[in-house]
């Protein structure tokens, strides 16, 4: 196998694949990236057994062929060169000679036989969707995750594929985000999957503003084929939670707020919320929500802010990261936080359709 | 398992659940949000309360998850509230309601994996200790009466007495029942202490588990904080060289603490293979007890104990029967009264010695033939060659004699665990070159003669029974 590539290109789809690449792994050859060229591009994998990415990065391609190489370690490499011009020559032992400028590397591979391949998905299920539509679903949902890895099925991201809609479903038992996909589909397509946490937050990285995403499914794995780059995926296996049971009827109080502010504002005020209950405590009045945190012995801060409001007035505390995690992730100017009363779950809304909810903390005092 | 003894009070068992849990939800109630109760804990029912836990159903995971979460303190206040002390909340799903008690052990366990063991809280159990495990429940004979003294020392006081306390002895005689005895007097008896119980199997997988995923501080913090150490099946930390000098740190901090430190294994801490001498020498500074077998009459005491446990009528003649041929392993022997047991109460038959013998035939077996001595093997052969058992160990070869003799020698090295020597020694001195000879010759003679196969597979079975 012989080609040359620009360096920039070929960073680009290394950056693209290698987190994929974990660092302490069982299988020496899951720490290297499968390379393959055929006349006009070269093809970049890495897999961890769970989650699989390749990437595509144009190159002139003299003589195709396949080889394996370690994945951390070309990538270090790849970067530090001086030149832009890269010529890479693999020999029929794997080494792999790079040239570029003055410098001339030798790196020495395992055979691409060794690879695992990535799973087919013949007579899978197929939707597609805009990348763009995927990449704000998950940037709303993905961060309510939860880590506990006891509660297996709760560590991803649930797509639900029903009624010509997608549902992403994220949770960890104190907090649940939703968001929906407008998607036309055919009825046969209809069910649940749970999309592991890497899966997720690789895709994230992967996922463009533009270009349309093709997901296919098939016997406990996904595939999300974004034109040049395809993630492919194991699915969670069980039965996610019936999320619908954790969300609220209908508010008693709305309250509209500057996402903006009232994020900096819980920002400022958490900074004095103590270690051992970490609850910010929100007080509405009229036209009028004060935020105040304060911890025994250290101090304590308030803030005030001017909020149409004209409800009854009453306290509820929340824990502040749990309520700026979805403030970080929307885009939207103004949102609405639906209450009830100050032991009931609190609600975040937007325009489109996106929920969020929050349970609420014992106020102490 | 539980069959005999829990379908009896079933039906009471239900109204009082039933009861309690109205009792619960009035408590329940005022600490949190009306439409919280009604979308958490309407559906939500009490199926068993125990001394320790409660079993609560509920309609789908979505329930135990939220409430975990979110209402296990106002839970709690509740369950101190009504019942005095709090217990361990377990749920289960509805499948399993009513009269299904059976169940519950399987249903509880299934439950246990995806709800961790959190409960690490004063009045819940210590994860991993089975309730059933206690001092009362322990049949004290000869054969473990210093391991049960040391064990109740411990107990009472722990890291004053013997520390470590290092227990031994075969399968099924009661190492696990100790040490989880200790493990529950301890945390009965005074609050806040931290017990942990755990096979070394399991210490050597988190163990690989911290330091694949770095968090190995995590670690040792877990178990240099405890109070109480029980590990159990030491003999799995031979060979496995990290986990060793890790074990070693964790010995030396607990036991520099005044910590005390109890741990189990199958042989004696010098016969463990590739274990550190240090860490030898350190499970022998305090106590090594020895656990026997048990003689008839405790076989007998644990039976009828069992018995009563289990709430199993049987006669007299069966416990006596399954005492006198069930000799080497305290689980087996309750393995073997409870099918005993089970054929009674399905069938209805009334229990012979001869329905006994054949219900049991494969454990009789099976005992049988680790009880086989050269000596039964000597007399057994004699006998059926009619020659002199004089004539076994006798220096005199004639033919007539000097074959059956190479059986009784084939069938020794096949039926009991002897040495070459050993069996040399058994048969008047001779060399173990002579006892090797012997086996080959007979096992080639059973290859080419079908008599003698007949013959010696007859004895063999004769012996077996």
């Amino acid at each position: 196998m012989k080609f040359s590539v620009t360096k920039e290109k070929l960073l680009e789809a290394l950056q693209q694949v290698q987190n994929v690449v974990s660092t302490r792994t069982t299988l020496p050859i899951l720490s290297n990236v499968l390379l393959q060229a055929n006349e006009t591009e070269l093809h970049l994998t890495t897999t961890d057994l769970d989650v699989g990415v390749r990437g595509t990065c144009e190159a002139h391609v003299d003589k195709a062929g396949a080889t394996t190489l370690p994945a951390r370690r070309v990538f270090n490499i790849i970067r530090e060169l001086p030149s832009s011009e890269i010529q890479v020559d693999v020999d029929g032992k794997n080494a792999a000679s790079i040239r570029s400028g003055q410098s001339f590397f030798k790196i020495l591979g395992l055979p691409e036989d060794e690879f695992p391949p990535l799973p087919k998905f013949e007579g899978a299920k197929v939707v597609t969707m805009r990348q763009k539509d995927l990449r704000d679903g998950l940037r709303k949902t993905s961060y309510a995750i939860s880590t506990d890895e006891t509660r297996y099925v709760l560590n991803g991201v649930l797509f639900s594929f029903k009624d010509n809609k997608v549902t992403l479903v994220a949770t960890d038992g104190r907090r649940l985000a939703m968001a929906e996909i407008e998607l036309e589909f055919p009825r046969s397509h209809e069910s649940d999957l749970i999309i592991p946490t890497k899966a997720v937050t690789e895709l994230q990285r992967l996922l463009t503003d533009d270009g349309d995403v093709k997901v296919s499914m098939a016997n406990g794995q996904i595939a999300f084929d974004l034109n040049k780059t395809l993630l492919v995926s194991k699915l969670i296996e069980g039965n996610y939670p019936n999320y619908r049971q954790v969300i609220p009827g209908e508010a008693k109080e709305r309250v509209k707020l500057e996402r903006e502010m009232f994020l900096n504002s819980l920002r400022r005020v958490s900074l004095l919320a103590s270690d051992k209950s970490h609850s910010v405590k929100l007080n509405f009045t009229k036209n009028n929500l004060d935020i105040t945190a304060n911890t025994p012995e250290v101090g304590e801060a308030k803030e005030s802010l001017a909020v149409p409001y004209k409800g009854r007035e009453f306290s509820i505390a929340f824990n502040p990261e749990f309520l700026m995690a979805p403030l970080r992730a929307l885009t939207e100017d103004e949102v609405f936080l639906d209450l009830i009363d100050e032991m009931s779950p609190g609600v975040v809304k937007i325009q489109t359709p996106f929920l969020y909810v929050i349970m609420p903390m014992r106020i102490s005092s | 398992m539980w069959r005999f003894c829990n379908t009896v009070n079933n039906f009471g068992m239900d109204k009082k659940c039933v009861q309690l849990w109205q009792r619960l939800s009035a408590a329940l109630k005022p600490q949190i949000s009306a439409d919280s109760f009604k979308r958490w804990f309407s559906n939500v029912a009490l199926v068993e309360a125990k001394e320790k836990s409660i079993t609560l159903t509920v309609p789908n995971n979505i329930y135990q998850l939220w409430i975990e979460s979110n209402y296990m303190p106002a839970l709690q206040n509740a369950i101190i509230a009504t019942l005095g002390s709090s217990r361990s909340v377990k749920f289960c799903g509805p499948s399993t309601t009513g009269a299904q008690t059976s169940s519950e052990d399987v249903t509880a366990d299934k439950q246990a994996l995806p709800a961790p063991p959190v409960d690490i809280r004063p009045g819940a159990t210590v994860p991993g200790l089975n309730p059933r495990n206690t001092f009362e429940s322990f049949v004290v004979g000869p054969n473990n009466e210093i391991a049960h003294a040391a064990s109740l020392a411990v107990a009472q006081a722990p890291a004053r007495t013997y520390n470590p306390l290092f227990v031994y002895g075969g399968v099924g005689l009661g190492k696990t029942h100790l040490m989880q005895a200790i493990g529950q007097f301890v945390w009965a008896k005074r609050k806040n202490v931290k017990v942990i119980y755990l096979s070394s199997e399991l210490f050597i997988n988190e163990f690989i588990d911290a330091i694949q995923h770095s968090n190995l501080v995590k670690f040792r913090k877990r178990y240099r904080q405890a109070d109480l150490l029980l590990i159990d099946d030491i003999q799995f930390l031979g060979g496995k060289e990290r986990s060793q000098e890790e074990f070693f740190h964790t010995f030396n901090t607990l036991f520099d603490g005044h910590k005390q430190i109890v741990l189990s294994s199958d042989r004696p801490a010098s016969e463990i293979a590739n274990l550190e001498h240090r860490l030898v020498s350190r499970f022998e500074w305090g106590l090594t007890a020895e656990l026997q077998p048990p003689d008839i009459e405790t076989r007998l005491a644990i039976l009828r104990k069992k018995a009563n446990a289990m709430q199993i009528r049987l006669h007299e003649d069966v416990f006596q029967f399954l005492a006198t041929r069930i000799r080497t392993n305290v689980r087996r022997l309750e393995g073997a009264l409870m099918r005993v047991a089970s054929f009674a109460s399905l069938s209805g038959k009334e229990l012979t010695k001869e329905v006994v013998e054949h219900l049991l035939k494969d454990i009789l077996q099976e005992e049988g033939r680790q009880s086989i001595t050269i000596e039964q093997i000597q007399r057994r052969v004699a006998e059926h060659f009619d020659v002199r058992l004089a004539d076994m160990t006798s220096k005199r070869r004639p033919a007539s004699i000097a074959f059956p003799r190479q059986v009784a020698m084939y069938l020794a090295r096949e039926l009991t665990k002897a040495s070459l020597n050993e069996i040399g020694d058994a048969f008047g001195g001779r060399d173990h070159g002579t006892v090797l000879h012997a086996c080959k010759l007979v096992k080639k003679r059973i290859t080419e003669q079908d008599n003698i196969r007949q013959t010696i597979s007859y004895i063999d079975s004769s012996l077996q029974r």
